[in-house]
């Protein structure tokens, strides 16, 4: 594995270690509500700095924290129109079945390909540790994904041509 | 340190409290109710649920001496609950918020208890005899975001609390008729309920878990900066140390001694901060020993059957960073309150418990610990 990539996602680790320090924390603005406040952006004073990590260019990872939720956007590399459709695709079909991952959110921020959102709630269900895996290894998966299907569409489209050209020998 | 006795009794443990005589335990568990435990016999057995909020229970406080319990929650609502034969009673309090109730506490006297909310407020509530009623003061327009924390100074009349705004004030709670002048308070002698004291602006974020020493002389509070602050002779001049460590944010404090701090938060693992004979306070320790688990699956997470399915291909180890390690300690997630339980004769806490995210009670003895003992 490429180096920069070890260091990368590990400082998307120790950087989501630090950040999901969430706790259960009520609506200031709304009776009775109790919504992530990364999401509704109501009080400023709730909100922490944004973090945003770059691997390159291409490649980045937001992490946006509150008193009590957690949203990380993640952009995936895309070398040519191929990943790009590929990466589209696959992370469309993820974040259309968004309810079975949970903390996945079901549209991804503006500039960004797939959005996470944590609150104290899933804190509270799941070990912390385990969701930084998850997130961790999401983001090491998503890549090795992308390259296979980009080669298994040019090995099938090497497989067509070459069955195409059979005939006019 | 070790921990004496560890007891899971729920999912998860939004707030505890002890009884007077600690046979009882009564706590949330994350949810709507209240939860009422007796020991007898090294077991626990479930005597009471208080069924009365409707939202989660935020706060709850057992007085000592008058054995009452008074509960708070996000539905805004308040309830002291006197036992009465085998049953507990309620008493609802308007407590006159419009956004959630955040933390409690019973003044030392028991005639007041004050009522943090996220209608930047703070509510002071005292018992009205003619009326049967308690009725609540609010002091409003002073905070800029949510009340964490509230702590009573043993004078039953100075009032610290902690805001999502980073400050740490402290207010005079006097009441006309509930207390007396003679209370000696040099500090809040001639001001009026509501006035501000003191308003501590020293951490860049959140502030959490304000509490007294047992004197009073000192107060404690944390940031979310993970920075634990010591403010000596409050008043006009106060003298405020700042400690910063390395770990994970705090979320309470306990004063075991004058000179001595237990810090409690999102690092499991409780803290120890003592000063020295010039009353420089500093890091000591952690109380709990950790072992570190072996991790037990390459690919630990709990989406990997989901995963599986959807990738339909075998899942490859994580060999890309080495994955975080469970913690390993007593607690599992971070813990949020901690309570003293025993006290030896000159009022230093011996024994202490604290809950967690973990749905844990855990109960812990500062007592044959040679290495601290320079610090009381």
């Amino acid at each position: 594995m490429a180096n920069t990539l070890r260091s990368y996602l590990a400082c998307i680790r120790n950087t989501l270690e630090a950040a999901m320090c969430l706790q259960n924390f009520p609506c200031q603005e709304v009776e009775r509500h109790n919504k992530p406040e990364v999401e509704l952006k109501t009080s400023s004073e709730l909100l922490l700095n944004p973090v945003l990590i770059c691997r390159n260019e291409a490649e980045k990872c937001l992490i946006e924290t509150s008193i009590n939720s957690l949203r990380i956007s993640i952009k995936v590399k895309q070398a040519d129109e191929l990943e790009n459709i590929l990466t589209k695709k696959f992370l469309r079909f993820l974040s259309m079945r968004a309810e079975a991952f949970q903390v996945l959110r079901r549209k991804p921020v503006q500039g960004y390909d797939i959005s996470f959102l944590i609150t104290n709630y899933h804190c509270e269900d799941m070990q912390k540790h385990k969701l930084i895996d998850f997130i961790v290894q999401f983001m090491e998966d998503i890549d090795k994904e992308i390259s296979e299907l980009k080669m298994s569409v040019n090995t099938r489209g090497r497989l067509v041509a070459t069955e195409f050209l059979k005939q006019f020998v | 340190m070790t921990a004496v006795a560890v007891h899971q009794f729920a999912q998860c443990i939004t707030c505890h409290a002890w009884s007077p005589d600690h046979s009882m335990v009564a706590f949330c568990p994350n949810n709507n109710e209240i939860h009422i435990y007796r020991s007898s016999e090294d077991k626990w057995e479930r005597v009471h649920i208080l069924y009365k909020h409707d939202q989660i229970v935020s706060g709850i406080d057992w007085s000592a001496k008058s054995n009452k319990l008074v509960t708070v929650s996000h539905d805004r609502n308040s309830y002291v609950w006197s036992q009465e034969a085998s049953e507990w009673v309620p008493t609802l309090v308007i407590l006159r918020l419009n956004r959630a109730a955040l933390c409690v506490q019973w003044s030392p006297k028991e005639n007041k208890f004050a009522v943090g909310s996220g209608a930047k407020t703070v509510c002071i509530c005292y018992y009205e005899q003619e009326n049967n009623w308690w009725v609540s003061k609010l002091i409003r327009k002073k905070h800029d975001s949510s009340v964490t924390s509230v702590a009573w100074h043993p004078d039953n009349i100075l009032l610290a609390t902690t805001s999502t705004d980073g400050k740490c004030r402290v207010f005079s709670t006097f009441i006309k008729g509930v207390d007396t002048r003679d209370s000696g308070a040099s500090l809040a002698s001639d001001a009026k309920f509501g006035e501000q004291i003191i308003q501590l602006d020293l951490s860049f974020s959140w502030a959490f878990g304000v509490k007294w020493s047992p004197s009073g002389n000192t107060l404690a509070y944390v940031g979310h900066n993970s920075t634990i602050y010591f403010v000596d002779d409050v008043g006009p001049s106060p003298l405020a140390q700042n400690v910063a460590f390395q770990d994970l944010p705090l979320r309470d404090v306990l004063f075991v001694s004058e000179k001595m701090v237990i810090g409690v938060g999102f690092d499991c693992n409780p803290m120890l901060f003592g000063a020295d004979e010039r009353g420089i306070w500093g890091f000591v320790k952690f109380l709990d020993e950790r072992k570190i688990a072996p991790s037990t699956s390459k690919y630990g997470s709990q989406f990997s059957e989901a995963f599986g399915k959807l990738y339909g291909q075998k899942q490859v180890g994580n060999d890309a960073v080495e994955s975080s390690k469970p913690r390993g300690g007593v607690h599992e997630n971070c813990i949020n309150c901690i309570l003293p339980l025993e006290k030896t004769g000159d009022g230093r806490v011996k024994r202490f418990s604290t809950s967690g995210l973990d749905g844990k009670v855990v109960i812990w003895d500062l007592e044959d610990q040679e290495d601290i003992l320079s610090y009381s």
